[in-house]
């Protein structure tokens, strides 16, 4: 029958609508579109076809920048533009507050190859200059974003990144990945999100305690990191001992997880907390088993692998901010008629 | 206001009217003008019922199809009324230029 071919096409059209759309009008839609069909029509008119996609489209719009949602947004992403800064700080004391504790065999091989105790990390990294530059940058910008001053973190985030890229600045490779991440993501929700003072505001210890096992889940890789190098695979003749530290990292980073389902902190804040960790996660990888971790030697194509999330989240993020109907927003206008 | 718009609570303001009967009123009303499709005219009443301007009076299913009713709210009757004097005011205005001017009316 012509008609039911008709009826499935229009169908087939009716499905560019939002689900929650299409449960209430779907029926009502292809009776009028059906109505008002030629005899014998079994095909949608172009017309008829380029109104609907175009009005699904934006309807679909419509429901993405308004209400509850966009709100969310914007207020996930200025919790973020507060706690990311600020958990880059508390990783990096951590990577001087808790000194690699090696696995007793690598350990003991170190002693043999350098003669003595290893010491890698530690108080040690405050007697390093560009450490301690990086240091100075990174605590300079958390304290900006908690003072709630938006441009004058941004002005420091691009300074950092400057005096990085002029060689200032030293980090051990595990907080070097995270910082570009953080300062990427952040810069970008400093931007687009209503600001800092406003994510201030809605933080709570909740979100500190996510953020403090975060810090200690990325402290935990940075043991693994280590225990997983090269260097120590040829010392410890492939004794690597990692995989405590790889079961503390996984336990840490998954206690975190299941605090913010239980909290049921804001979606919008973990997704960028996610895409920031993601760089280690991977990172820790080993490639093989001689060449050591993703990051140890690493190619373009390793670091468009670690950093293309963060850099696609950032640059959706600005975007939607462009484009009016983002974060930056999160109350838009809906007093237009038709 | 839009037209599309206009036309929408037109149809609307003698009585309810179900989505097809929009359209062929709409056809009617504009002198064949406007023929509204029916992505427009679910994005316009959607836009409608969200702004309290009409709501949905009942249901039918005929033939074996669903038939939503709509009507005017108390409050798009008067959003009616205001743009049809505003229009009504304009035309008046254009019209007494016209023959100032010596053109015919």
């Amino acid at each position: 029958m012509s008609d039911s071919a008709l009826e499935r096409r229009y169908r087939r059209l009716l499905a560019w609508y939002p689900a929650a759309f299409r449960r209430e009008r779907e029926e009502e839609m292809l009776a009028v579109l059906l109505a008002g069909a030629r005899r014998g029509q079994r095909r949608p008119g172009l017309a008829e076809s380029a109104d609907l996609i175009r009005r699904a489209i934006g309807v679909r719009i419509r429901l993405l920048g308004a209400g509850p949602p966009g709100k969310r947004w914007a207020d996930g992403l200025a919790m973020f533009s507060v706690a990311a800064p600020v958990l880059l700080v508390l990783a990096t004391v951590l990577e001087v507050a808790v000194p690699f504790r090696l696995h007793a065999p690598l350990r003991s091989a170190m002693i043999a190859f350098f003669g003595r105790r290893p010491q890698i990390g530690g108080l040690p990294l405050l007697g390093v200059r560009p450490f301690v530059v990086a240091l100075a940058c990174q605590a300079l910008i958390a304290v900006l974003v908690v003072a709630g001053q938006r441009w004058l973190a941004l002005a420091a985030i691009a300074g950092t990144a400057g005096a990085w890229i002029a060689g200032l600045y030293w980090l051990p490779d595990l907080l070097q990945v995270l910082s570009a991440s953080v300062f990427l993501l952040a810069g970008a929700a400093l931007i687009a999100s209503p600001g800092p003072r406003h994510g201030r505001r809605l933080l709570t210890w909740r979100h500190g305690i996510v953020l403090a096992l975060c810090a200690a889940a990325i402290q935990a890789a940075a043991l693994l990191y280590d225990a997983a190098s090269p260097l120590a695979r040829v010392l410890s003749r492939g004794h690597s001992g990692g995989a405590p530290y790889l079961a503390a990292s996984l336990a840490l980073a998954g206690a975190a997880a299941a605090l913010a389902v239980a909290f049921r902190l804001n979606p919008y804040f973990l997704l960028p907390l996610a895409v920031m960790c993601y760089s280690y996660v991977l990172q820790l990888l080993p490639r093989s088993s001689s060449s050591g971790n993703l990051i140890g030697l690493p190619t373009p194509g390793h670091l468009t692998v670690l950093f293309l999330p963060a850099v696609l989240l950032a640059l959706a993020v600005i975007l939607a901010a462009v484009l009016g109907r983002g974060p930056s927003r999160p109350e838009p206008s809906r007093s237009r008629s038709a | 206001m839009q037209e599309a718009t206009f036309l929408i609570l037109t149809a609307l303001a003698a009585g309810s009217q179900h989505g097809y009967g929009i359209i062929t009123d709409v056809w009617e009303i504009s002198g064949g003008r406007v023929r509204l499709r029916a992505g427009t005219l679910y994005s316009a009443l959607d836009r409608l019922r969200a702004a309290d301007l009409i709501e949905v009076d009942r249901e039918e299913v005929v033939d074996g199809r669903l038939r939503r009713y709509y009507r005017l709210t108390p409050g798009g009757s008067a959003v009616l009324a205001a743009e049809a004097a505003r229009l009504a005011a304009n035309a008046k205005a254009a019209l007494g230029r016209l023959s100032l001017a010596g053109g015919t009316t």
